[in-house]
Parts: structure tokens; C-alpha cells; sequence
């Protein structure tokens, strides 16, 4: 079958992989610690209710974690300009292949509205996974992976069980 | 003189200096997603369909590799794992993981994309990044206001900082070979399953 549009064009997935691969090596020979994503969703989860009731943030029994008494402000932190830093080459990325393109990825049959539903619930579904999980697919996939950490590798597959398994329910989403 | 890492968990550097390092590190990690393809729901999710198994191809040469440099470093004395395995490892919370596995893989393919994954969407123009991105938001707010309920649970089963090689009693170069092997057959499987395209008959 023909390759699709937006399947063209990238790099070779094992030359792609192992570009990757040398980049979570470089930060761990630098930091000691891997890559990450969803922290920094969290603090911004958190800046954002923190704007709107200060006192119930700070003193909440989740949130307080990132408005210890006398820490910084809780987008000063490593892994919330690391994923500043993903915007920018991802942008640069995007600019330089001349791949900026609006739009809703859905399957051929699938409905804008229906997309974009799904796509707002399974947000949720996902962010609420990522706190009992403390990290996604970067944080504990990726990094605790290559470290060989148990917590990750069972994060790491239960998360491919249940994706193959629940891909059959909304086969129509991405067909 | 080439230095032993981790550089930042023995002070060769200050906190403002790490934090010019994570941009730079973002930079290259965003670049190198996009170039993947993974700013696009639709290569992201066709793995769960057999149609492209790009994420897999991706994921597991990418985590081989930085697994393998890891130890290949520290045999040429510039990592000391001992380090990583003392203060910096993931800690393992075995049930909260698992159910923090199962929501995550059902919002990865409902929602279509992963948080890292998301941004890189935003930057390309997808509208169904963003309304995922913002999804995660309203998620973790979901999450912190039923903190009271789950918060016991969120800590529970804490194995501390543990490794597969010692849960299997070996030593991390067996297991790594293991996990390679394992790599390359999935890389095999991943063939035949694109051939086999169960969804598109």
C-alpha cells in the first residue's frame, strides 16, 4: 500500500531512534538523570490553579510539592526549560523540513468534532496516568528504560497492552 | 581531560549552567521528534494498528542506544553507574505504576498523542495536540483534587531504587544483552505485523 501524506518525508526510524538515543545519553552523562515531559504540564497545571486560588494551592497536599516555602518560582526548573527547549527545535524542525501544517490528524473516516473530543479525553485519561505513574513516555519509556529501571519497564509495557488492546474500540477514531 | 559523568550529581557545574543544558538538551530532543514523525497523531497511533511501527522502531533503538552508551561509558571510566543507581534512578511504585500504565496507554491512543509528543504536534500546527495538551491539564487537576482519595495509594508499593538486572539476579551487561535481543526481535515482529495489517482487511 502507498506510503500516506503525512507518513513522508521523515528520517529513517533507526537513524531517528538512535539520535534519540544519544541525546538521553548525553543527559545522562551530564545531569545523572534522563529526559521528561509531563512534569512540566503538571506545573503548569499547577501555576495556572495557583493564579486563580493562591492559599489552596500552596497549602494543597499534591500541588505543595511545587511550592515548597522558599523555593523558586515552580517554572524554574530543568525539566520545564528542557521541554521550553522541545518547542523551540521542534519549531525549528518544523520551519526548516517546511512541514507546518494546520490541522486535526484523524483517520480518514473520522470526524473533526469526534477527533478533537477524543483527543480532549483521552488528554485527561493520559495526564491523570502520568501522575499515579510519576512520568510518560520520555520520563519513565524512555530514560528509566535504557537505566533498566523495574518501575518503567512495567510502565512501559502495560502501557503497550493496554493501547494495542483499547485500539480495537476506536479503530474508527484512526480509520 | 574528558571528565566522569554524572557531571551535575558531583557538582562540576551550578544549577543556572544546568538549566541553559535543558534547553539546549530540549532542543535537540524536539528536533530529533519531529524528524521521527512524531508531531503527527497519525504516525503516532499507527503502531496499534500494524500500519507503521515507526514508534517501536524508534523507542526501542533509541533506549538500546543510550542503554548500551550507559554502560559502555562506564567500563571506559566515564559514567559511574554507582552514582545513578544511589541517587538519581526512578523509583519504582509498582501498583501506582501500573495503574498510571493502563489510564496513560488508553490516552495515548485515544488521545493520540503522549505529553512530549504533544508539544511537538502544537509546533506543527495540529489543533488536536493542543486540545490534548489541555486535556492533561484539566487531568492533573482531576488528579490533585482527588489527591485525599489516592494519595495513600499514589505512594504504595514502594520498592525504592531498583533495577531489572537485580530483580533477575544478573549482572546489567546480561541484562542488557537480554533487552537487546528482545529489541531485535521486536524489530522482526514489527515487520510481519505491518505485513499482516489486520485492521485494513
Amino acid at each position: 500500500m502507498k506510503e500516506p501524506d503525512y507518513a513522508k518525508g521523515f528520517w529513517n526510524p533507526y537513524v531517528a531512534g538512535i539520535a534519540l538515543g544519544l541525546v538521553l545519553l548525553a543527559t545522562f552523562y551530564l545531569m545523572g538523570t534522563g529526559l521528561g515531559a509531563s512534569g512540566a504540564i503538571a506545573r503548569t497545571a499547577a501555576v495556572i490553579a495557583h493564579n486563580a486560588a493562591p492559599q489552596a494551592v500552596e497549602n494543597h497536599a499534591y500541588f505543595k510539592e511545587f511550592y515548597k516555602p522558599g523555593a523558586k518560582n515552580p517554572f524554574v526548573n530543568w525539566m520545564v526549560v528542557e521541554v521550553v527547549g522541545v518547542f523551540i527545535g521542534g519549531l525549528v524542525a518544523v520551519i526548516t523540513a517546511r512541514r507546518f501544517r494546520p490541522g486535526v490528524g484523524r483517520g480518514p473516516h473520522a470526524g473533526v468534532f469526534m477527533r478533537l473530543a477524543l483527543a480532549f479525553l483521552g488528554g485527561i485519561v493520559g495526564g491523570i496516568g502520568t501522575r499515579f505513574a510519576m512520568g510518560c513516555t520520555s520520563g519513565q519509556a524512555l530514560s528509566g528504560g535504557a537505566t533498566m529501571a523495574l518501575g518503567s519497564w512495567v510502565f512501559m509495557m502495560i502501557v503497550f497492552a493496554t493501547a494495542f488492546t483499547a485500539a480495537y474500540f476506536v479503530r474508527r477514531e484512526w480509520s | 581531560m574528558v571528565m566522569t559523568g554524572p557531571l551535575f550529581l558531583q557538582g562540576a557545574f551550578s544549577y543556572e549552567t544546568s538549566l541553559l543544558i535543558a534547553l539546549i538538551i530540549g532542543f535537540f530532543f524536539g528536533f530529533v521528534l519531529e524528524r521521527a514523525g512524531f508531531g503527527d497523531s497519525r504516525n503516532l497511533t499507527s503502531i496499534f494498528y500494524f500500519r507503521d511501527m515507526r514508534v517501536l522502531r524508534v523507542m526501542f533503538s533509541a533506549l538500546s542506544t543510550a542503554m548500551i552508551g550507559l554502560i559502555f561509558l562506564s567500563w571506559v571510566g566515564l559514567f559511574d553507574y554507582s552514582i545513578l543507581l544511589e541517587y538519581s534512578l526512578l523509583e519504582t511504585y509498582l501498583w501506582p505504576q501500573v495503574v498510571g500504565g493502563i489510564l496513560f496507554g488508553l490516552g495515548f491512543v485515544v488521545g493520540g498523542y503522549c505529553p512530549g509528543t504533544a508539544v511537538v504536534g502544537f509546533v506543527s500546527g495540529k489543533l488536536d495536540s493542543i486540545v490534548f495538551l489541555l486535556g492533561m491539564i484539566v487531568g492533573i487537576w482531576i488528579f490533585a483534587a482527588g489527591f485525599p482519595l489516592w494519595g495513600a495509594f499514589y505512594m504504595s508499593s514502594d520498592l525504592g531504587r531498583i533495577t531489572l538486572w537485580q530483580v533477575f539476579g544478573t549482572s546489567k551487561e546480561t541484562m542488557a544483552a537480554i533487552i537487546l535481543v528482545m529489541a531485535l526481535v521486536a524489530f522482526v515482529l514489527a515487520r510481519l505485523g505491518e505485513k499482516w495489517r489486520p485492521y485494513d482487511k
